[in-house]
Formats: C-alpha cells, structure tokens, sequence
C-alpha cells in the first residue's frame, strides 16, 4: 500500500483534532498497520496525554534542535502495537518560531520516514508552518464543531491554505506582483476569489489556468466533532457545499462524530478513548472515516498541489 | 468550473445531477434549505445577509422547476443547447501492465518483420 501523511488541522482550539488524530492513528495500528503520529502542534503539544504517556525525550525538539540526527530517531514505541509516536516539544517557545530551513528538514524527513501512515496533528491558526504542514499532506482534513465561533475560524483557515497555495504558485513562476492584488481583492467579498480569478483569466488567461488549477488540487476534508443532532451533522454537508461554491475548492465531508461525555473521562484517566470505548457511536464514526481515508480510491488518484516551498 | 452564484444551474445549485430522481432532489433541496436558511451557521463569518437571500431565493426557483416534469424537461432541453451534459464516469485506476504493453517497442525477430512485412497490422 503506498504511504500516506494526513495532517489534521483546523482554525479553532479544542475541536478535538488531537483527538480525532490520536484515535485515528489507534483505529488504524489495530488494523496491523504501522503507523506514526507526529505532534506537529509547535505551540501546545499534548497528543501524548491523549495516549496516555507522559512527556518526555526524545521529542521533535530534539530532532529540530539536531540533539537527534533523524525524526525516525524521536519516534518512540506506545503501549499500543504498531503505534509510535514522535512526542511535541515541551522547549515551545524555542520551536514555535520554526525557521524556515528547519521547516524544510522537518517536511522532507516526514517524506522519507519508513511508516506506511504519518498522521501529523497540527496546532490552532494560520501561521506559515502550520499551513505547509497541512498542504504538504493528502488529504489535510480540518476538524470544526457546531459552533459559530469554530465555523467562522474554519473559513479563515480554509482561506489562508487557499491563499498560501496560490503565493507559493505565484513564488514560483516569478508573479509576486499579483500577490498584492490578490490580497486586495480577497477582503472585498464572498465572492471575491471568483472575481480576482475572473479578472486574472481575462488579463493574463495562461496564469489564471495555473492558479486555478492549482487551487483545483488542495482537496481538504471536513470532520464534523462533538455533534448532537442530526442537525449538526448536516452543518458539516453544508459548509462543504458552501466552501465549494465560494471558495471554489473540492472540500469532501469525512462525516460526524458525535459528543461523548467518555472523552472527557478517559482523557482525566489517561487512558485513550477509542481503545476504552470501542463500541461507542464516536468510536465507530471513527472506524468509518479512517477506512474511507484508507483505502478509498478517490484519495489514491488524488494529487496534492505540487508545492516547492522558496529555498530562501 | 470557475462560475458565479448566479450563473450556476439549477443543478449546480442544489448540488445534484441532471439524471437526479424526484425523491433526490427533494433531498438536496432540504439540504439547500437548510444552508441558505436566514441565520444559518454554516454560512457565519463568510456569506453577507443580501448574498444569503439572492440564492435561497433561486434554490426555491430551482426547487419549482425540477419537482415539475414538463417544467424540468424545458429546463434541460434548454440547458443541454446551451451546454452539453457528460454523465460522470466512476473513478478507475489505470493498469500499469497494460500500459507498458502498449509502449513496448515492436519486437525485432526475424518472423516479427516478416509478418510486418506481410501484414500491415501483425
């Protein structure tokens, strides 16, 4: 099976990514495939505890700082089979501000690490390091709940991996002038990525078809968390829809998982939900999503953009 | 497909095909409902008031259309001079075997020119 990097982000604190990426990452080493997360959260690592193991080195600090020559040098066993883990750094103030050639260590060593599955669990924001680890997966999937403030969070996130893709197009082909114009454009409206790609293909119709055709292929996914009602898990099918209509990319709804008091109390036992609850309706929304990001075809025929980040 | 909200047809719309069944698009129609519905969430921090009301308005204009048979065959006739339909094809990987078949280069035998030179299709 080929090897695969889901990164699982999003705009909001405490949506459950580290949550949905922890028990991702149990559902599929039960399955007998290796797999290893990376706590790629630079500012409040804690995918650890969610394992229930405590913090400890080495941790992706150690790789970053080059205490460890490889990141398959932090990786450790987990009480759990074909589990590893390479731990957050508690050194965050040092790590969050990622230089870039660090970053660009991190990302081809994530690449050539011997793990069929790398499942990167992302911190909260829109800051370039964030971004890149979340564009250079496929799929990245954004994880919101029901709620005004983690909607309007997950467009902002949403837009930010939109604009990042076409600067890093724009980069590339030497056509930083339209970057501005682009930022200019983008606050105006809804709309307004309709319009900056209208007004692109009229003036310049070969760039216009790069771009877009680069925004084409960021193909996120969206997990609904916490829901409670057939009501939430509709939400999740309309902000896909709505976020192909105006941000005109091919978002896929992964599904729901539904709130469950358990998470909480496993979390205070440190102890894993989805090994503690298997049976329950969030563990089994859990399965359902892992196989469709498994072993569905349309992620496998699925290119990310091709992004080449700047060497300076 | 670089479109507009207005500029979408009925079926871009409601997010269905144009080979969708009666009980189909009575989905997505509840669907749309639900999205472009005054104080929708799913629309909070990215769709302004005005923009929401334009196309409630015309998922109900879609909704009239296609739950009428007579109406809903106007429309696709319509629709289908204006642009033609492809159904979508199921996703398929390509055999990499038969590939490399078809880009092996022709075999260099005696009997392989002979036949080449007898038959203009061996």
């Amino acid at each position: 099976m080929d090897k695969r990097i889901w990164a699982i982000g999003g705009g909001k604190g405490g949506t459950g990514k580290s949550f949905v990426a922890a028990s991702l990452g149990l559902h599929l080493a039960s399955l007998d495939r290796q797999v290893l997360l990376v706590d790629a959260d630079l500012g409040a690592p804690n995918l650890h505890t969610l394992l229930g193991i405590k913090a400890s080195h080495p941790d992706l600090g150690d790789f970053l700082t080059n205490a460890v020559p490889s990141l398959e040098g932090a990786a450790v066993e987990t009480p759990y089979r074909n589990l590893r883990i390479v731990k957050g750094s508690e050194n965050i103030l040092f790590i969050a501000n990622l230089n870039h050639y660090r970053k660009l260590r991190f990302l081809r060593q994530l690449r050539q690490i011997e793990a069929p599955t790398v499942i990167l669990d992302l911190g909260t924001g829109s800051s370039f390091n964030t971004l890149d680890f979340f564009l250079s997966a496929n799929p990245g999937v954004v994880v919101a709940t029901p709620e005004p403030t983690a909607i309007e969070n997950t467009y902002l996130f949403l837009k930010s991996c939109i604009m990042r893709v076409l600067k890093l197009y724009m980069d590339h082909y030497k056509i930083r002038d339209l970057h501005q114009k682009m930022l200019d454009q983008i606050e105006k409206n809804s709309q307004s990525l309709y319009g900056f790609f209208k007004s692109l293909m009229e003036s310049d119709r070969a760039y216009g078809t790069i771009l877009y055709r680069a925004l084409r292929g960021f193909r996120p996914c969206l997990v609904m968390n916490k829901t409670r009602d057939e009501r939430d898990v509709l939400l999740g099918r309309s902000i896909a829809d709505v976020a192909r209509k105006y941000l005109l990319i091919d978002m896929k709804y992964l599904g729901a998982v539904p709130y469950d008091d358990n998470v909480l109390a496993s979390l205070r036992d440190l102890k894993p939900f989805y090994v503690e609850h298997r049976d329950s309706a969030a563990a089994r929304a859990i399965r359902q999503m892992s196989e469709e990001l498994a072993y569905s075809i349309e992620f496998t025929l699925r290119t990310p953009p091709e992004i080449r980040l700047p060497d300076a | 497909m670089l479109k507009r909200i207005e500029d979408w047809n009925y079926y871009e719309l409601l997010s269905v095909e144009r080979t969708a069944s009666p009980d189909e698009i009575w989905a997505a129609y509840q669907a749309a409902l639900a999205t472009y519905k005054d104080g929708s969430p799913a629309l909070y921090g990215l769709v302004s008031e005005a923009e929401r009301g334009l196309v409630h308005e015309r998922v109900q204009e879609a909704f009239q259309t296609l739950r009428d048979p007579e109406k809903r065959k106007e429309y696709d006739l319509a629709l289908l001079r204006h642009a033609p339909y492809f159904p979508p094809k199921a996703p398929f990987r390509k055999s990499v075997g038969k590939l490399e078949i078809e880009e092996a280069p022709p075999k260099k035998g005696f009997w392989a020119r002979l036949k080449r030179l007898l038959f203009r299709n061996p």
